[in-house]
């Protein structure tokens, strides 16, 4: 019993402080959730519709799994991008993938016959500054946009205007560059068979 | 000590002018090394974690203070850290929910604060052994000191690698950026050439004084 007494005695401060902190952050926690789900949700939005300007709105329409390129199944987010009328006119998916110095996490777009990659856009990603995270500049993500939907290149040498299969890698920034298609051709495949599979697209294709 | 003041400072003052300059926490006790390497690559960042330095640090203050007379000597570590750590979080909340773009820049140095050895420092020397009043204007005064000398490492930074000051371009567009700013390398060289320079200045202040006092 005196022990009980003697630890209370030592401890009670902290105790009632712990209470105090916890009711404080409890709150704080309450009052700020929302807005930052919501905060959550409109950049994620937001990247998805500049990929697919034409879309209104995006629709959670399941989850898929994506192997990663060790076999590690990861989860991916599909989203469906519905049209003002609302027809679907494309599919986004988020995925992501060992870079140059850390993960690069992608949000990819592709139309709805799942022929075309619509674009891709950088959720995150850590890549040397001036070289690998050009990766987000224009150059180097516009090649992927209207690019078919099947294995991709990537060359050193070539015009980066001619949108086809075969991607320009970035001056100095090779294997950011590198990255980039490796996680698109890992996920791309994956992603098309489960879509047949749940038959959200056509067969044959 | 001081021997040329005919009036002498009142304590207040002195601890608001230690953390600016003879005690800065940056340049003079080299505390928070972390967040001052890290967050340093342009203006906007450095700011926001200066900013968010000195709520924590004003918070645990007040609170360590108003609970000095109650501390187990034994267990005043924990209760600082529990104090920092719940304020800390407050803020990482806050700037998640109403700056998430800079919450993400920031990344994982919101949540390190709770490791800073400028808060606990404080916690430790000042606040837990002096009232309410000092203990405010100290962490006002050592808050400001971090934050001046974080933005100004940062707009050296910011200059040098991008041309701009708070995202605005103030140098003329033939001036090719220094990507090595951007990176820590060029967090660790301007930190050096700053500690040198405020070496230089105290040193040479520092032999003026006795110059003036041997007269």
């Amino acid at each position: 019993m005196s022990k009980i007494k003697f630890f209370i005695q030592q401890s009670w401060l902290l105790l009632v402080c712990s209470l105090f902190f916890g009711l404080l952050l409890a709150g704080a926690n309450a009052v700020w959730t929302p807005r930052i789900e919501q905060n959550k949700i409109d950049k994620l939005n937001k990247l998805m519709s500049s990929l697919i300007p034409a879309a209104k709105n995006f629709q959670l329409a399941g989850t898929l799994t994506i192997n990663s390129a060790k076999g590690k199944p990861i989860p991916t987010d599909l989203y469906k991008a519905l049209a003002e009328d609302g027809d679907c006119i494309g599919y986004c998916f988020n995925t992501a993938g060992p870079g140059f110095t850390d993960k690069i996490e992608l949000v990819l777009a592709v139309d709805k016959n799942f022929k075309k990659i619509a674009g891709f856009n950088v959720l995150s990603s850590n890549e040397t500054p001036g070289f690998g995270d050009r990766i987000k500049q224009p150059y180097y993500r516009n090649q992927f946009a209207g690019a078919p939907a099947g294995p991709l290149d990537l060359e050193k040498t070539g015009d980066p205007k001619k949108i086809d299969s075969e991607i320009v890698a970035i001056t100095g920034a090779t294997i950011s560059s590198e990255a980039v298609v490796d996680i698109v051709n890992n996920a791309l495949p994956q992603l098309k068979k489960q879509m047949k599979q749940k038959g959200l697209i056509e067969d044959g294709n | 000590m001081e021997t040329n003041t005919q009036n002498p400072p009142s304590i207040y003052k002195q601890t608001l002018l230690a953390g600016l300059w003879r005690e800065n926490p940056t340049f003079r006790l080299l505390l928070g090394m972390c967040p001052t390497l890290a967050v340093t690559a342009a203006v906007k960042p450095a700011l926001t974690m200066g900013l968010a330095v000195v709520f924590v640090l004003l918070c645990s203050n007040i609170v360590v203070s108003m609970m000095r007379n109650l501390l187990k000597p034994h267990l005043r570590i924990l209760m600082f850290t529990l104090t920092i750590a719940t304020f800390v979080t407050i803020v990482d909340l806050f700037l998640k929910a109403y700056l998430p773009k800079m919450s993400e820049t920031l990344g994982p140095y919101v949540p390190l604060i709770i490791v800073n050895c400028i808060i606990i420092g404080r916690a430790e020397a000042c606040a837990s052994k002096n009232p309410i009043l000092i203990s405010i204007i100290d962490a006002l005064s050592m808050g400001a000191g971090f934050t001046i000398s974080l933005c100004v490492l940062a707009s050296i930074r910011e200059i040098l690698s991008t041309g701009a000051i708070w995202e605005i371009n103030i140098l003329p567009k033939t001036f090719v950026p220094w990507a090595a700013m951007r990176m820590p390398v060029g967090a660790f060289i301007t930190l050096g050439l700053l500690l040198a320079l405020v070496n230089v200045i105290t040193a040479k202040s520092k032999s003026l004084q006795t110059q003036k006092n041997s007269k």
